[in-house]
């Protein structure tokens, strides 16, 4: 994407212990999900211990980017005043390839809000917020 | 409640229901949000027939304002015996805290606490904008960049918000588009349940929407607000305090009103729900798409000793009309899947339908007290004191929000 998607006055993530090392790979444009190097269970949003073996050893694992819309909204409020112009815009949950269990929210972009359904295949497109930060956006993937 | 039938005369029951006035957002100017708390406690504590000397407990739920140990001395209250607020976020924590309250005095901890909530939405920053407020203030440019998290609720909420997800609106249509999708709900269906709230609210002078009525196309023709959620599904937002005084049975026989016991209690969440649907989304679809109120509803049936088709009359959380279906189903009144035909078959509606529910008008119409306004009208209802009695209630389901970790109560009479 070359134009920027949201506006800049939108909520900036914040970032813990935890989550810091998912948005220093998402600035690469790396799109990644922790995984326990104890069981291989993968966990989003991150956090201190696996809950399925209780291991604190994790890693981050690179995934491909792509996947399938889970379930989405088109919001249509601008909750904010400077969404005014940016409405109505498409929120989504996403199954991530390689990710089971680990279910990521998004934005869906470049598609029209009478377009998106349940099971469409998406792929991950970037979206630099700013020198360090930048955050993985999607948009229709190849059919499969 | 915690032990209905060994408790004997240490049993919980309530015996005092109290409220402010009701307000549309920024109504109330002239009271303070703490304030209003503070009236609302006294008017419960009148109720009963009690004074504050005879109160030594007060309990409320996520994140209030209005810190008890403050009020403790604003009232003047001899001595502070129990103080807690239940982790149970947003409107997840009203019936927990009734709860509480009840296994304080049960215990012997307390001899009469009373549960609080005050919400002047038009005093505070509006639910559902979240940081957006704060990032909108007038100033120089900023360069986006990851904050440090100072709590984990904002470190959770960093893989939602920055993709506009503002506020509950949002993330609770994702969940009913996916109930859509699995068992063909639909808007209509969700439409039933603002309709009938709105119709019990006509009845009730303190709901804050009494005097505007609504049909199914009215409801129809509701602004978008986050597909598939219209404004009117929607709960309102308001001004305003109510509280609900427990004691023991043995202090309850000396009381002004007649007393409603507990008989059963349940709160908690489900395996990986964190926040609810508001925070993770990667549950199991058979979680996902729910309430997420199915361990709460089987301890509660379990504990209490009625099941679904025992209750007289239902007082459910309505932060929005999808999630009142999911309620029902949750709870066991209808099929997994068929909480949307259950609604649209009339079965919420006083005084005719199965399961006359939120007689009062609920969040969607009276006014949105995270709940606890729902405790005091099944109160009422079980002494006969509802503007839709339910003719010789004598069980009554209260619940507390879905899609967050939640509560529920049975409140009866013995």
């Amino acid at each position: 994407m070359t134009e920027r998607w949201f506006p800049d006055d939108m909520p900036m993530p914040a970032a813990n212990a935890e989550t810091v090392g998912w948005w220093e790979a998402a600035a690469d444009h790396r799109l990644v999900v922790q995984r326990c190097t104890a069981c291989g269970r993968t966990r989003h949003p991150p956090g201190p211990v696996c809950p399925r073996c209780r291991s604190s050893a994790s890693e981050w694992s690179a995934l491909s980017g792509t996947g399938t819309v889970y379930t989405y909204a088109v919001v249509r409020q601008a909750f904010i005043p400077s969404l005014q112009d940016r409405v109505p815009y498409i929120v989504i949950a996403v199954d991530l390839d390689g990710a089971s269990g680990a279910r990521m929210v998004s934005n869906l972009v470049d598609v029209e809000p009478e377009e998106v359904s349940v099971g469409m295949a998406v792929e991950v497109a970037w979206e630099d917020m700013g020198p360090e930060l930048a955050l993985p956006r999607f948009r229709p993937g190849p059919r499969r | 409640m915690v032990a209905p039938v060994t408790a004997g005369g240490r049993a919980a029951c309530v015996v005092g229901v109290g409220e402010t006035r009701y307000a549309k957002w920024g109504g109330i100017t002239d009271a303070s949000e703490y304030q209003l708390a503070t009236q609302a406690v006294l008017a419960a504590i009148a109720d009963a027939g009690m004074t504050p000397d005879d109160v030594d407990g007060l309990a409320s739920f996520a994140e209030d304002r209005n810190e008890a140990t403050f009020m403790a001395a604003d009232l003047g209250l001899p001595e502070l015996r129990y103080a807690s607020l239940s982790w149970l976020p947003g409107g997840g924590g009203a019936c927990a805290a009734v709860a509480n309250a009840a296994m304080a005095v049960e215990s012997g901890a307390a001899e009469a606490v009373v549960v609080y909530r005050s919400l002047c939405q038009g005093q505070f920053r509006r639910f559902g904008r979240g940081p957006g407020n704060i990032a909108a203030r007038a100033g120089p440019p900023r360069v986006p960049h990851v904050r440090r998290a100072t709590s984990l609720l904002e470190a959770n909420v960093a893989f939602t918000m920055p993709f506009g997800v503002f506020g509950p609106p949002i993330a609770y249509s994702m969940v009913l588009r996916r109930h859509m999708h699995r068992f063909g709900t639909t808007a209509e269906q969700m439409g039933h349940v603002a309709v009938t709230m709105r119709a019990h609210a006509a009845r009730n002078p303190r709901a804050v929407m009494g005097d505007r009525p609504m049909t199914m196309d009215d409801y129809l023709a509701s602004r978008m607000v986050s597909e598939p959620f219209r404004l009117f599904d929607c709960c309102l937002e308001n001004d305003g305090a109510c509280a609900v005084l427990v004691t023991t049975a043995e202090r309850a026989a000396d009381s002004a009103q007649r007393p409603v016991a507990l008989l059963g209690a349940a709160q908690g969440t489900l395996q990986g729900f964190g926040f609810g649907q508001y925070s993770n989304v990667g549950m199991p679809d058979d979680d996902y798409a729910s309430g997420g109120s199915r361990g709460v509803a089987a301890r509660l049936w379990a504990r209490s000793g009625v099941g679904p088709g025992d209750v007289d009359v239902a007082q459910i959380y309505d932060h929005f009309t999808g999630l009142v279906l999911l309620s029902l189903e949750d709870f066991g009144f209808c099929p997994r899947g068929e909480g949307g035909p259950y609604a649209a078959s009339g079965a919420l509606a006083w005084p005719d339908g199965a399961l006359p529910t939120n007689t009062h008008g609920g969040s969607l119409s009276e006014a949105y007290i995270h709940g606890l306004n729902h405790v005091v009208e099944g109160v009422r209802q079980l002494r006969g004191q509802s503007t839709c009695q339910v003719a010789g209630a004598e069980t009554c389901l209260v619940t507390s929000a879905a899609g967050v970790p939640t509560s529920a109560l049975v409140l009866g009479v013995r």
